[in-house]
């Protein structure tokens, strides 16, 4: 169970968090979320698909790492593979929360929060400390403020994203299957992606709109990362090549 | 060459008028006809708003007509119905049953129905066979919020507020699907040479002419009845209910549980209907005259009040009267007239059968649309075949629920099974399904109005014993077998829809707030 603090430099003075991703630090996930400030880095590398908020039915973009639940093709033995890590990791234990503050214009205030219960959380010499000797933040955990400040203002641009492609019909149900070099078949369900059909139908006027808002750019990042589905499932079968280990 | 048809004009704007106008006019669109669609409606008679629970069939209405399910959710106040709740029909106390949508387990290549018999006194029929009566009972949705528009993880119709119903078809009606709306009152009604009706003079003295006249004037039957006289066939002598008093109750709590079923509960001299609406229930008493007085009437529904919403409430209310005869017309659809809505029948709504029968009716209208007057009188022969049979089978099968009662404490009970009072097939039926349970191969013709398994809820539902079908359940085993592995499937699913579907009350909510994916 995640127990979320409000970051302090404190109590959290000799907190350091491990760079080094690995299923032990939570990271065997089989996919995490991402927003359209994101789209251009992580679709060089990952597909990109849509899934539904269980709690509200509402569309998000995520960046799918593996073909069933806790797996991540993309974490190898010496960590993350890929040069590009998606933010959702690499914003590690923390999150945005807010305090109310009456002084504040929206009566609430971001803090950074930390989960004191999670993995990444270390006291070793080879982990990240987030304070320095006299209560200032390193560099480390300033970057990591930028970020989690990005993270926050992407996921909020989810929403008209999201809205301007429902509006015009143009998310689509698709169901992956996939068939591994061992014969064993695995379906994909719950995810979607743009309907393409739908998308050369529009008329200029709806075009000229998506353009504007920014949207056609995200539209055909998603379609373009596809191609990486592939990858994943060569990735799927080198994993099947390799003798298990630990087993009999 | 006989005379194109180009114009409908349909009078009347309650449901029935809307509902057969939205039908027709996205049909018509949907074939290129230039055909035109009018509406004539009065602006001073109100619809009599008694319809609102649905059967499945409304989801489909609406996808032809293109409306969005969020949409009518959000504006006609509606909620998500799974069937009905009978309770005190087998002997007048708390016992109760279900008539779930979602037919039985296997449906179409086993009937579960003859393997349920040996277990008959262990599980109820409804839960041997599907999972619904037990999500109903925890006021359940039948989807998630997850669920695209109109899909289902159970079979359902709709809750909904007649009077708002009737505004979105109108909008939709008239912004959408170019149907031309005139707010006029009939004054006169003009007959062509040959006997047709071919024209509706109005009180402002406008002339509104047509080809096809639909009459969708409620109770009155202006056009079919009062017009052309067409017969009525009483049906009091089967169906003894002719009067109701009706009474909207407010919702006090805001996260009150919302029931996904309507709750039919038998008294004395007829049955109480109550349907959950997010903001209100409505509900209502219906009996027969001829068995209890009005004031009795109303006491007995004063008393479920104060049962189910408070002494208070029970008090203060003012019940609204509504006088029905039970009964259709003779015929329904006659030269260039057909009666649509209550100007074809009436009936209590004890199935909800109201609604179901303008959508049937103003779908066959739609996909038989006579191209000319003479091909007209071949749709129209067919159309009174097939709509007098729909009646027939809803006098049967309303009647069914009386007659498998056992209850003894008024005459009204017992003289609803009065062997003279039951219809000769419905007599036969009985004594057939004495051996095999209703099955796909006994129904008289393929579109009939209730399927097999509403025939099989009801008869389970209230203690009707198949005595020679367990015999010929045993006497194949593969099939036995087969039973066995779907009475399992059932239970484990059963406990899946328990765990993964919402309360109805947060589902509408959050349908309110985020509304539900076409996808």
């Amino acid at each position: 169970m995640a127990r979320f603090e409000m970051l302090n430099n404190v109590e959290h003075r000799d907190v350091r968090i491990r760079t080094q991703r690995s299923a032990d630090t939570g990271d065997a996930v089989q996919y995490v979320v991402t927003f359209p400030l994101e789209l251009r880095r992580a679709q060089a590398h990952y597909p990109i698909f849509f899934q539904k908020d269980s709690n509200t039915g509402q569309f998000f973009p995520i960046i799918l790492l593996g073909f069933e639940k806790g797996e991540n093709l993309f974490l190898g033995p010496n960590g993350w593979e890929p040069p590009y890590v998606p933010m959702s990791i690499l914003r590690g234990p923390f999150l945005i929360g807010y305090q109310s503050n009456p002084e504040h214009p929206d009566g609430r205030q971001a803090v950074i929060t930390i989960d004191m219960e999670s993995p990444l959380l270390t006291s070793a010499e080879d982990g990240q400390p987030l304070f320095l000797e006299h209560g200032g933040s390193t560099p480390y955990l300033e970057n990591l403020t930028e970020l989690l400040e990005d993270i926050q203002l992407g996921l909020e641009m989810n929403a008209p994203f999201v809205g301007a492609l429902t509006e015009n019909d143009l998310i689509e149900n698709v169901t992956m299957s996939i068939t591994l070099n061992d014969g064993a078949e695995r379906q994909l369900l719950g995810l979607y992606t743009i309907n393409e059909d739908r998308l050369n139908e529009l008329d200029d006027a709806a075009v000229a709109s998506l353009h504007k808002a920014g949207h056609l750019q995200s539209i055909y990042m998603i379609m373009a990362s596809h191609s990486h589905f592939r990858a994943m499932i060569e990735r799927r079968n080198a994993q099947l090549r390799e003798p298990a280990t630990g087993l009999g | 060459m006989a005379k194109a048809i180009q114009t409908v004009v349909i009078v009347g704007g309650g449901s029935a008028g809307w509902l057969t106008a939205g039908l027709l006019a996205a049909e018509l669109r949907r074939a290129g006809s230039p055909n035109r669609v009018r509406l004539v409606e009065s602006p001073d008679v109100s619809p009599i708003g008694v319809g609102e629970g649905t059967w499945p069939t409304m989801r489909s209405s609406l996808i032809r007509m293109g409306i969005s399910e969020t949409e009518f959710l959000k504006s006609c106040d509606a909620s998500f119905k799974q069937g009905t709740h009978f309770v005190g029909w087998l002997q007048g106390g708390s016992e109760s049953y279900y008539h779930p949508f979602t037919p039985p387990r296997g449906f179409s290549d086993i009937n579960l129905a003859r393997h349920w018999q040996a277990v008959r006194k262990q599980v109820p029929f409804c839960d041997a066979v599907s999972p619904q009566a037990q999500v109903c009972k925890q006021a359940l949705g039948p989807k998630q919020i997850v669920t695209p528009e109109y899909a289902s993880n159970l079979n359902y119709g709709y809750h909904l507020d007649a009077g708002k119903f009737a505004v979105l078809l109108q909008q939709h009606c008239v912004n959408r699907l170019g149907v031309e709306h005139l707010l006029e009152n009939v004054d006169s009604i003009e007959n062509d040479e040959t006997g047709d009706i071919c024209a509706l003079h109005t009180t402002t003295g406008r002339v509104v002419t047509g080809d096809l006249f639909v009459d969708c004037t409620g109770m009155r039957s202006l056009l079919l009845s009062e017009h052309y006289g067409i017969d009525f066939k009483d049906m009091s002598h089967l169906l003894f209910n002719d009067s109701a008093l009706a009474v909207q109750v407010p919702r006090t709590d805001e996260s009150e549980p919302v029931a996904s079923a309507t709750v039919s509960t038998a008294k004395e001299a007829g049955w109480i209907w109550d349907i959950a609406l997010p903001t209100r229930r409505g509900t209502g008493y219906t009996y027969s005259s001829r068995y209890t007085s009005d004031e009795r009437a109303e006491q007995v529904l004063r008393d479920y009040l104060a049962e189910t919403s408070g002494l208070e409430f029970s008090q203060s209310c003012a019940p609204r009267k509504i006088s029905f005869r039970p009964g259709y017309r003779e015929r329904f659809w006659h030269r260039n007239c057909v009666a649509i809505g209550l100007s074809a029948g009436f009936v209590e709504p004890l199935e909800a059968s109201a609604l179901v029968m303008i959508e049937l009716s103003a779908k066959m209208l739609a996909e038989l649309m006579p191209p000319d007057r003479e091909v007209m009188n071949i749709v129209a022969d067919r159309f009174n075949v097939r709509f007098g049979a729909h009646w027939e089978r809803i006098m049967e099968f309303l009647k069914l629920h009386y007659v498998l009662s056992e209850r003894e404490d008024s005459p009204y009970w017992r003289d609803h099974r009065d062997p003279e009072s039951i219809p000769a097939r419905l007599r036969d039926s009985l004594v057939l399904w004495g051996y095999h349970c209703p099955w796909h191969g006994d129904q008289a013709q393929v579109d009939e109005l209730f399927s097999t398994a509403s025939y099989q809820y009801v008869l389970y539902g209230m203690n009707f014993h198949s005595e020679g079908a367990a015999g010929i359940a045993q006497a194949d085993p593969a099939a036995h077998k087969r039973a066995q592995n779907l009475f399992a499937e059932n239970a484990r699913e059963t406990q899946k829809m328990l765990a993964a579907l919402p309360p109805n009350r947060e589902l509408i909510d959050k349908i309110n707030r985020y509304g539900l994916s076409r996808v």
